[in-house]
């Protein structure tokens, strides 16, 4: 390396740095770190871990109360060195809505350099040029508004690019974003990197900390790990105690080696494949074949996803002898309907330009000719990409909208009959995204409440309905009652908000991205209480989610939309059929599934379904390394199925 | 999700409105809503009126959606007439229950100061639906220019009042989902605005006012990032453009 002197000298370094917000509990308790130029540093940690608070140490927006921060050799505390740092070291936070400062592209990149005072010509020259790294050239004039969630977080990235910084700072950057959306920020990120960039990565998501030079992780303002991604994310125990997500790669590699495979351990999903792809190349020779050690299932005995098939087997005969409990037939839906008008009045011709980015500002329908059932019972997933119109189908399904065209029905009537309308809305609780964003009252009681009494409960059953569901979310009614809900955590605020949809006794819930923005501990607790509803309390649910190994996990049947029209719609083993095809629409296949595909597409099938769990998977694996003549094997293609309209 | 016409947001069409000169607009707006206070009478306020509605026309956008844009702030409007209503006496008593006593001299004042204040809304929304955000600050700062040399801060002036109008479609949008949200848990605020009582009130303003400090504590913490701090306009995107920009109105 030709840098070699810069080597020595860290970009940012950590010296025995405390910070307290309240002057009581230290949210950074003496971290002590050094991060070399051009690498790429992941950060992870629960909530409260103090991650973020790591993160503003970097740009100075806080400085320590004990011990030094330093970027590039300068002492964040000293005020001559801030507005050096923040022009070096630039942040992108979590809310892509929070940091857009103006209403024009080019106007918000700008933002950022003509504070600094550079001059316009190379203003412009370097709008132009921090839009073209973040690839969104020839974007300059669009209004941020109209911009995809991933395309304001680029936006915001290419406004600190702009700055010429030495650092990026990416605070849970990707957390609000679709599957497309992150993948497209992330590869940002890569390419960033790879030109020089320092990046520290701040995230939830392990898959992109696997993607790092190292990866560092936080519990209660200290750091407890340090290392490249491997010597991290292959400490399954360490990482279940910090209560992080084991990495997919790692599970796997850990149940394959259960089985005698002998493969290493793996963090990134990509070099599992490829060392597995090397071990079919060499068991093809007689001579290195192993045995497989123990196996309990037989090659021939994995039945196709053994526990998907018993599981949709089941679940819809049960539920086909109900009438559908949520029906849309033909639903057409446009927020709109003025404009209509105001198009055909108008002399100038509506623009043809069909965008390719985001939504289009001109797209009339939010939905279009929208046809599906949600049974009895069922538990229901609802995929697609941002703007795809999961949040107005959401509102159509318990009557809070009205469908421009087409009937929705919930237990048969229509919701344009004005009673069903207003059963309706008891009956179908919706909890939208960020709930813990709709509390208002003084305490955690009068909020739960808030639905009973509008509901004309007396109070002793206004008492009991919000006992009771408190106690559906695990939250201590006694305990809280009297507390302020803004005071408690993040989790916790998602549970009162959503108690206070349960308590109006709703027979079906529609949950829009519940587990968003959630770290990896309260996102378990929460999914697992949606299956404990479900499961105990009879509720049918329907889930809107980005996370394809949750609807897998989770769903009988999803429904994938597209532009406001259905896409597909079916069983997870359907959906998940055609990964090319979803990949089309911005979504993708669960972890293990792709895996699967991966393989078969390098000769390699193997006998499973279209959703194998890990455990089918590695099984799968292994019984393949084990029998004899891997290769030439008629494929038992993950590639069909019945689907996709 | 959107909507039609909302105040704050750009309203896209070609017309002589679109077309004017930003700061002109804003003069223009300007000495108007000062016309506005200072009419007197139902008479001179009718006048104001139909010149209202012929600018609406001029700039093309149908009378419904100019309506429907200053619809989010009704309640404004509301409050404000229920207020005169009740506290001003004089003339004819039409009701009287004790503690809510309505006269004739109540309606009137109250019918003049809900027009009133329509009419400012909407010549306000006209200006904003005409005229993108960028070209309202830029015109603004102009406009201030000489004032800064006697120490008015005009730069940040009009960064304030930017960032103003570039959150305001944003919380109309974060209204709606917090409105719907309420409705969904049996809330009666379709019905009736008023009578819904505090609380109906309160579920959405508490939610909405806690949004707006969160925006707040991660915008600044954003512009701090990009250091800001007094500049001189030398350093402008463009700092040559006086006239209205054709790229926007196009």
């Amino acid at each position: 390396m030709s840098h070699s002197q810069y080597r020595t000298m860290p970009i940012i370094e950590f010296e025995h740095a405390r910070y307290s917000y309240d002057g009581k509990r230290n949210a950074l308790d003496g971290v002590t770190l050094s991060i070399e130029p051009g690498s790429f540093v992941c950060v992870l940690g629960g909530n409260g871990s103090g991650k973020s608070t790591l993160a503003k140490h970097v740009n100075a927006l806080l400085a320590p109360d004990e011990g030094r921060v330093s970027v590039m050799g300068r002492d964040t505390s000293l005020p001559e060195n801030v507005f050096f740092v923040r022009g070096n070291a630039g942040m992108v936070f979590q809310n892509p809505d929070d940091q857009i400062v103006a209403s024009v592209i080019e106007n918000d990149v700008a933002f950022g350099p003509e504070n600094l005072g550079v001059p316009t010509e190379e203003l412009r020259a370097r709008v132009r040029a921090a839009l073209a790294q973040v690839g969104l050239q020839g974007f300059e004039k669009k209004q941020t508004e109209t911009l995809s969630g991933g395309q304001k977080q680029r936006v915001a990235v290419a406004g600190v690019l702009a700055m010429e910084p030495q650092v990026l700072v990416l605070d849970e950057a990707s957390a609000m974003l679709d599957p497309r959306g992150r993948v497209g920020l992330l590869r940002v990120c890569r390419e960033l990197n790879d030109a020089g960039l320092t990046i520290v990565l701040i995230t939830h998501f392990m898959e992109e900390a696997a993607l790092a030079d190292r990866v560092i992780v936080l519990e209660r303002g200290t750091v407890v790990l340090d290392g490249t991604p491997d010597d991290v994310l292959l400490q399954a125990d360490r990482l279940t105690e910090l209560a992080l997500d084991i990495p997919f790669a790692t599970r796997l590699s850990m149940k394959l080696r259960d089985l005698g495979v002998p493969v290493n351990m793996h963090a990134s999903s990509k070099q599992l494949e490829q060392e597995l792809l090397t071990l079919f190349a060499e068991s093809s020779d007689p001579d290195s074949r192993f045995v497989a050690e123990e196996s309990p299932v037989g090659a021939h005995s994995v039945r196709p996803s053994a526990t998907e098939s018993a599981r949709t087997d089941t679940a819809p005969t049960a539920a086909d002898a109900h009438t559908p409990l949520i029906a849309f037939e033909n639903v057409s839906f446009t927020y709109e309907p003025i404009t209509q008008e105001r198009r055909r009045k108008s002399s100038v011709a509506p623009a043809g330009k069909q965008a390719d980015w985001g939504r289009s500002p001109s797209e009339y329908w939010a939905l279009k000719d929208l046809s599906f059932s949600v049974r009895q019972g069922e538990f229901f997933g609802i995929a697609g990409h941002t703007g795809s119109g999961k949040s107005t189908l959401i509102q159509l399904a318990n009557g809070l909208l009205k469908p421009t065209e087409g009937t929705v029905r919930i237990d048969g009537r229509s919701l344009a009959d004005k009673g069903a309308a207003t059963e309706a809305r008891r009956d179908v609780g919706v909890v939208f995204q960020y709930p813990e964003h709709q509390l208002f009252a003084a305490t955690v009681f009068d909020d739960v409440a808030f639905g009973p009494r509008n509901l004309g409960c007396r109070s002793e059953e206004v008492e009991a309905r919000v006992r009771e569901a408190m106690e559906m979310v695990h939250l201590d009614v006694d305990e809280l009652r009297d507390r302020n809900p803004f005071e408690l955590s993040g989790g916790q605020q998602r549970r009162v908000a959503f108690a206070g949809v349960l308590a109006m006794r709703p027979h079906t819930l529609v949950l829009d991205e519940p587990v968003a923005g959630l770290d990896p501990r309260a996102k378990r607790r929460f999914l697992n209480l949606l299956v404990e509803l479900h499961r105990d309390q009879g509720l049918t649910v329907a889930v809107v989610s980005h996370n394809m190994d949750d609807l897998a996990q989770l769903c009988d049947r999803i429904l994938v939309l597209n532009e406001g029209r259905l896409f597909a719609l079916g069983t997870p083993d359907d959906i998940f059929a055609d990964e090319q095809k979803l990949k089309s629409v911005g979504l993708g296949v669960p972890m293990a599934s792709h895996l699967a595909i991966r393989l078969a597409a390098e000769g390699i099938p193997l006998p499973l379904g279209a959703v194998p769990t890990d455990e089918e998977l590695a099984q799968a694996i292994a019984a393949k390394l084990a029998s004899p003549g891997t290769t030439g094997k008629a494929p038992v293609a993950p590639n069909e199925g019945g689907l996709l309209s | 999700m959107k909507s039609g016409a909302l105040f704050g947001r750009y309203w896209e069409a070609d017309s002589i409105i679109h077309r004017l000169d930003p700061r002109a607009k804003i003069a223009g707006t300007f000495i108007f809503i000062v016309t506005i206070f200072c009419a007197w009478n139902f008479p001179a306020l009718g006048m104001l009126a139909v010149c209202t509605i012929a600018f609406f026309a001029l700039a093309r956008i149908p009378f419904l959606q100019a309506l429907r844009s200053i619809a989010p702030l009704s309640f404004i409007i509301v409050l404000t007439a229920l207020f005169n209503l009740l506290y001003i006496q004089g003339g004819e008593t039409y009701v009287d229950w004790g503690l809510i006593r309505i006269s004739e001299e109540g309606v009137r004042q109250a019918l003049f100061i809900a027009v009133r204040l329509t009419l400012l809304l909407l010549s306000g929304s006209l200006l904003t639906l005409t005229t993108t955000t960028l070209d309202i600050t830029e015109a603004l700062e102009r406009l201030l220019a000489p004032l800064a040399r006697i120490g008015v801060p005009a730069h940040e002036f009009s960064l304030v009042l930017g960032i103003a109008l570039r959150f305001l479609p944003q919380f109309a949008e974060e209204f709606r989902t917090i409105r719907a949200a309420q409705l969904a848990r049996g809330a009666k605020l379709a019905t009736s605005p008023v009578k819904g009582g505090l609380s109906g009130l309160t579920s959405l303003l508490v939610p909405l006012f806690a949004s707006a400090f969160r925006h707040a504590d991660t915008l600044s913490s954003a512009m701090a990032r990009a250091s800001t701090r007094c500049i001189s306009s030398a350093a402008m995107l463009w700092p040559s453009s006086c006239s209205p920009r054709s790229s926007h109105s196009r």
